[in-house]
């Protein structure tokens, strides 16, 4: 019933009448020049039609009258047609994936995520200090070997309001909710509980919101719908083009848009951080929000300096104000202020300013980021001083593409900290990482989170991180501008050998720029700057050529340096190394 | 049962000299304190009392813990109150002031003195830090403290630590134990350690449960100003020292409301210098230098020369333990091998709590025989002397659980009477509750090999320790009565004596003596083997020659895991050279076998890098 009374107004809208025909332009002669014009500046195109051929029966002349067929509305043209297929078929026509309204112009879209991931790996793993597993535990370090099965499922249920197909919607309404459960196993005691009679494996799941917003579309401001939008409530924001500086799904109001035929885009953000879920990563609605707030200026602009770049200015302040309590993450453990230092809770102000771009410079494609960040810390917890904050980021991917070959080199450098206890922190750290860079979630050091044991309740560099920063918790932990830098210098090769599977392998050589703190945390000479060598191949196949099911398997060793043999004990028990395969099923 | 300090056993004073057999470099004056010095301390620290509209007992002491003056300022209050703010009573929490307060002043100044080095500065408030439940205090589910327990040593029945009587020599026992009640701090001049000051001010001797905020605290303080000029170097101070990545309070506050250097002089002080009996004369003294013969501590001229060890020695310049053999028999080169690898291993050990980083550990070990007789002990140069009366605790509390005479020996011990007059509970409880504990009919029977670190396990007042909402362990007090003043057996078995040493009964036996009802020594032997008491941290080992104990080692003065350590491979290292069969417990009798309530205890851990200038880790793993 919805869809016969908007097909009738939409009848009742066609252009029929002497109105519009008024309105047509003058014929043409046909060897008149032909130039179609797109509003704005941009240059005419030149066309000039084939000669006329005597033999073709003529166009109608615009001013012919037209007939026109009823028919339910636009989008039912093919079931008009007699052409249907089922309820859950994502290929075709499907009221669930917005190719129907559902009301008016009103459509939904149902989207579910099987995200399902087996992980098995070797980290330093320290004993229990209280107790132990197993007798004979005469050493810091235990047995290393770790597992983890996690199940997700993403539903994103969206309501959208819109005649899509030509214009941004006016409305969306979105709520994903996701679902995870996911078990660990490890060889030791209280590595994942604080209290170690839970014993060597952990079962936990977690109900996450990660998106329940309100998208409404202001205003255009061209004739080519360039517009203005404001979205509230909680939502995805990446910060640049690999996610260096901040990818997360806050809470906030983020206005944004577009001008100049889409050439510019700007984006206006404020944020709120919500509490994450310690096993999962989730949002945790549940949770008071943080007290943490980032706020974000940029704009992109299209073939910038050239064409086939995007540039990208950006300007973010993060303050945090978790100074006046601990949180105790869903392990047991510290987590805010982390431990290290007096472990007294600290806050800080920071400003990131940057330039990010991503294109094309002839048949060769770099990605880039530049930041500094500059800012206060006011207590930290090592110095036991204020802070300023003085650090700087710079990442760089060069490929090239040999037909079904992509080559790849990369470079990141984040500046360290050189003296923990002086006034100044020098160490770059982001809001929340979660880079696509240098084999990603592939690679050893990117992926996993190994913990300084020993060394307080902070890890190296965190879980899906590339920044050694020494925070308690990626992803619930506080920013840390005390921390000894990354070189990192890689090649890798990203190869189609069929539609159906990639292969992706990457090496990379990692170094630490100052490990100062790390001596000062283990109270230790500071060790070599040396960390090692990460290689890591993964094979991605995509059975049906398409994304709805993708399989990837891989696996990656850190072959250690000597700064990283005068931390742990891989001389000994052998290189860290992660394998996993993660089935990705998506409707 | 308020107590007179005016008790006086010995009135004689200490000051300079004894004679010694060898010629260590005669003693710069930077290298101690002068009495002028020691006025100056006292004078600054007046003056920011006084400042403060405040009046106490001020106490300075030499590194070797030769009380150099104690002032009382005019208002100060006579006694002190022992409370961890807990408000569980028993143990040594008084309801009232009865301790004298200079005792605490004394107790506050050998602390900042006894915890520091020339690698570390560590104050009364870091003691308050590292003998709680938890490291940090009151961080949920955390293991206590590293040097939980070790308030409990220095004690004044110890037979290792010196008393007034000896002379100048050191180490000297402390009227209290350790302190860690915040306003004890060391004394550096030019950056050498040369003592430390203690202040009392507000008749409360505790520790500091809350250690997020940042106090501002009178005594210490006070402390602070009575420092200025002596201060500890600030790259060593405890707050840039880390242990499992947390850094020691050093102190809080150091905002003075006067300038120390404008202190006016002692003399116009309104208030006295005054005698603390076995203590102190009513005099301002000079200190010695730390490593002359004169101070008790020197470097060895005999047995350890070699590895570069420092002995004690007594006033007339003879070293107090050359190498010897014990009851059960550990031989003269045994005991020498042992004690000689610990001071090797120190050497390459890396330090967990000095500055700069790279430094190597510094420790006493001591070795004991069944009897808990002293076969050999020495030191590396800088080891803090805290460690001297620690090492031997460890060791003998190691040898005496393993002892197969362990459970009748305590049983017949009588039981503790507290300060609040309640009583503690017999000591055949405790070993009946630990059977009962472990499943075993027959704990401390000699069937399990305990080290001090396992001992501690069962000896926190949670378990597994620091686990929130747990029993307590069976040597301990329970959760809801204790405190680091009520901890259970370990003040239980030394508590009669510490009360009558308060009252001036200095006779030497800590553990397991009788409580007189009047004051004076009485005539009880206590405990031999644990004539200074037990320590319930890491760093003490049993020894064995195959299946029998011969004794035990005990090393302390670095972190606990490098204690254990140099312990640990110092005994596998002698024995495998040596070849008499010297060596650790038999693996299936160490107390890593028990697994009480499904939570295996510890036997040993040896830290991550633990050597310097290596990529060597996990060397202890299987011996």
């Amino acid at each position: 019933m919805f869809a016969r009374a908007c097909s009738a107004a939409l009848i009742a809208s066609l252009p029929l009448g002497s109105a519009a025909e008024e309105r047509l332009p003058p014929e043409r002669g046909p060897d008149q020049e032909v130039i179609p014009r797109r509003p704005g500046p941009s240059e005419p195109l030149q066309y000039f039609p084939p000669p006329v051929d005597a033999s073709q029966v003529p166009y109608p002349p615009p001013s012919a009258r037209r007939e026109t067929l009823p028919v339910t509305d636009r989008w039912r043209i093919m079931q008009a047609l007699g052409v249907k297929s089922p309820w859950f078929d994502p290929y075709n026509q499907n009221v669930l994936k917005g190719d129907l309204p559902v009301f008016k112009d009103w459509f939904v879209n149902l989207g579910v995520v099987s995200d399902t991931l087996v992980e098995a790996r070797r980290l330093p793993t320290p004993v229990g200090p209280q107790t132990t597993d197993r007798p004979g535990s005469n050493d810091a370090f235990g047995r290393g070997r770790q597992s983890t099965l996690a199940q997700t499922l993403i539903v994103s249920l969206a309501a959208i309001k819109g005649n899509t197909t030509f214009k941004p919607p006016d409305y969306e309404l979105r709520l994903v909710p996701v679902f995870n459960v996911n078990r660990s196993q490890l060889e030791e005691v209280r590595a994942l509980r604080a209290d170690p009679r839970e014993g060597r494996t952990r079962t936990d799941n977690h109900v996450g919101l990660q998106e329940a917003f309100a998208d409404v579309h202001l205003r255009n401001v061209s004739s080519r719908y360039d517009f203005d939008s404001i979205r509230i409530g909680i939502q995805p924001f990446i910060s640049d083009f690999r996610g260096f500086l901040f990818n997360d799904v806050p809470l906030g109001v983020r206005i944004f848009g577009t001008r100049d035929n889409n050439q510019w885009q700007y984006n206006l953000g404020y944020f709120r951080r919500l509490e994450k879920d310690t096993n999962s990563g989730l949002n945790d609605v549940g949770a008071r929000p943080r007290r943490e707030d980032v706020f974000v200026a940029n704009a992109y602009r299209q073939d910038w300096p050239m064409l086939g770049f995007t540039s990208q200015a950006t300007a973010v302040l993060n303050v945090n104000r978790e100074d006046n309590r601990q949180l105790y993450d869903s392990n047991g453990f510290l987590v805010r202020p982390a431990v290290q230092g007096d472990s007294r809770a600290h806050s800080y102000t920071v400003g990131y300013l940057g330039y990010s771009g991503d294109g094309h410079l002839g048949s060769l494609n770099l990605s880039t980021s530049l930041y500094v960040a500059l800012g206060r810390d006011e207590r930290h917890p090592i110095s036991q001083r204020p802070q300023r904050i003085r650090a700087g980021f710079a990442a760089a991917e060069l490929s090239k593409d040999f037909s079904w070959v992509r080559i790849r080199v990369n470079v990141l450098l984040a500046s360290a900290d050189r003296d923990p206890f002086d006034n100044v922190a020098t160490g770059f750290d982001a809001i929340l990482e979660n880079p696509q860079f240098a084999g990603a979630d592939t690679s050893f050091w990117i992926r996993q989170a190994v913990p300084l044991v020993g060394g307080g309740g902070v890890a190296l560099s965190g879980r899906n991180g590339v920044l050694p920063s020494l925070r308690s918790s990626k992803d619930q932990g506080q920013s840390n501008f005390v921390n000894p830098g990354l070189v990192l210098l890689g090649v890798g090769a990203d190869v189609d050998v069929t539609p159906e599977v990639r292969v992706i392998t990457n090496v990379s050589y990692l170094q630490f720029v100052n490990t100062e703190v790390l001596g000062v945390l283990r109270n230790q000479a500071p060790p070599s700057k040396q960390i090692g060598v990460d290689l890591s191949a993964a094979v991605q196949w995509r059975p049906f050529m398409s994304q709805n099911v993708v399989v990837s398997a891989s696996a990656a060793a850190l072959v250690p340096g000597k700064g990283l043999k005068q931390l742990y004990d891989e001389g000994q028990r052998g290189v860290q190394y992660s394998v996993l395969v993660n089935l990705v099923a998506t409707f | 049962m308020a107590v007179p300090v005016a008790l006086v056993l010995c009135a004689c004073s200490g000051g300079g000299g004894g004679g010694s057999g060898t010629a260590p470099p005669p003693a710069q004056p930077r290298d101690f304190l002068t009495a002028d010095d020691v006025g100056a301390v006292i004078a600054r620290a007046v003056a920011e009392a006084r400042a403060r509209n405040l009046a106490g007992h001020i106490a300075v002491v030499d590194r070797v813990g030769n009380v150099l003056g104690v002032f009382a300022m005019q208002g100060a209050v006579p006694g002190v109150r022992i409370t961890s703010g807990l408000g569980t009573g028993g143990g040594l929490e008084t309801p009232m002031p009865v301790v004298p307060a200079a005792l605490s002043a004394i107790s506050k100044a050998l602390t900042g003195a006894y915890l520091s080095s020339q690698g570390n500065a560590f104050s009364t408030r870091t003691a308050s830090q590292i003998i709680q439940e938890h490291f940090n205090p009151r961080e949920q589910q955390q293991p206590s403290g590293p040097l939980y327990g070790v308030q409990f040593s220095q004690l004044p029945c110890s037979d290792v630590n010196r008393r007034m009587e000896d002379g100048a020599v050191g180490p000297k026992v402390a009227p209290l134990g350790l302190a860690g009640d915040p306003g004890g701090l060391p004394l550096y001049k030019d950056g050498v350690l040369v003592g430390g000051v203690g202040v009392e001010v507000d008749g409360v001797y505790r520790v500091d449960r809350e250690i997020t905020d940042v106090d501002s605290d009178p005594e210490e303080l006070i402390a602070v100003a009575g420092a200025a000029g002596f201060d500890a170097p600030d790259d060593i101070r405890g707050n840039r020292i880390t242990a499992d990545g947390r850094t020691f309070r050093y102190v809080d506050s150091e905002a003075l409301v006067t300038s120390p250097a404008q202190a006016p002089s002692l003399s116009q002080a309104a208030g006295a210098l005054v005698e603390v009996a076995g203590f102190t004369p009513a005099s301002l003294r000079a200190g010695v230098a730390y490593g002359s013969a004169a101070s008790g501590v020197r470097a060895d001229d005999g047995a350890f020369a070699a590895a570069g060890g420092w002995v004690l020695a007594n006033a007339a310049g003879t070293p107090r333990y050359t190498p010897r053999a014990g009851a059960g028999g550990i031989t003269a080169a045994e005991a020498s091998s042992l004690v000689a690898q610990g001071l090797r291993l120190a050497a390459r050990t890396r330090a967990q709590i000095r500055r700069p980083l790279g430094s190597s550990a510094q420790v006493t070990i001591s070795v004991v025989d069944l009897s808990g007789d002293i076969l050999a002990l020495a030191r590396t140069p800088d080891g803090p002397l805290f460690g001297i009366d620690v090492a031997v605790q460890k060791a003998r509390t190691a040898m005496f659980f393993s002892h197969p005479g362990a459970a009748a020996w305590l049983s017949a011990a009588p039981s503790a009477r507290y300060l609040d007059a309640s009583s503690a509970p017999a000591f055949a409880a405790y070993v009946q509750r630990t059977g009962e504990f472990l499943g075993d009919a027959s704990p401390f029977m000699g069937l399990t090999a305990w080290s001090t670190r396992a001992l501690g396990n069962i000896h926190r007042p949670l378990f597994p320790d620091g686990i929130e909402g747990t029993p307590a362990g069976p040597l301990s007090t329970d959760f809801a009565r204790w405190s680091p003043f009520n901890v259970g057996l370990q003040l239980d078995l030394a508590n009669n004596q510490l009360i009558k040493a308060v009252g001036g009964d200095f006779s030497i036996g800590c553990a397991g003596r009788i409580v007189g009802t009047a004051i004076g020594p009485v005539e009880d032997a206590g405990l031999p083997q644990l004539r200074n008491g037990i320590q319930i941290f890491p760093g003490g080992m049993p020894i064995y020659r195959g299946a029998a104990l011969v004794g035990a080692i005990g090393v302390s003065g670095d972190g606990v895991d490098q204690d254990d350590m140099i312990a640990f491979l110092s005994v596998a290292n002698a024995g495998r050279e040596l070849g008499t069969g010297l060596d650790n417990a038999p693996h299936e009798r160490r107390a890593d076998r028990l697994a009480p309530l499904g939570s295996r205890l510890r036997y040993v851990q040896c830290p991550q890098s633990p050597f310097n200038n290596s990529t060597e880790q996990n060397v202890c793993a299987g011996l």
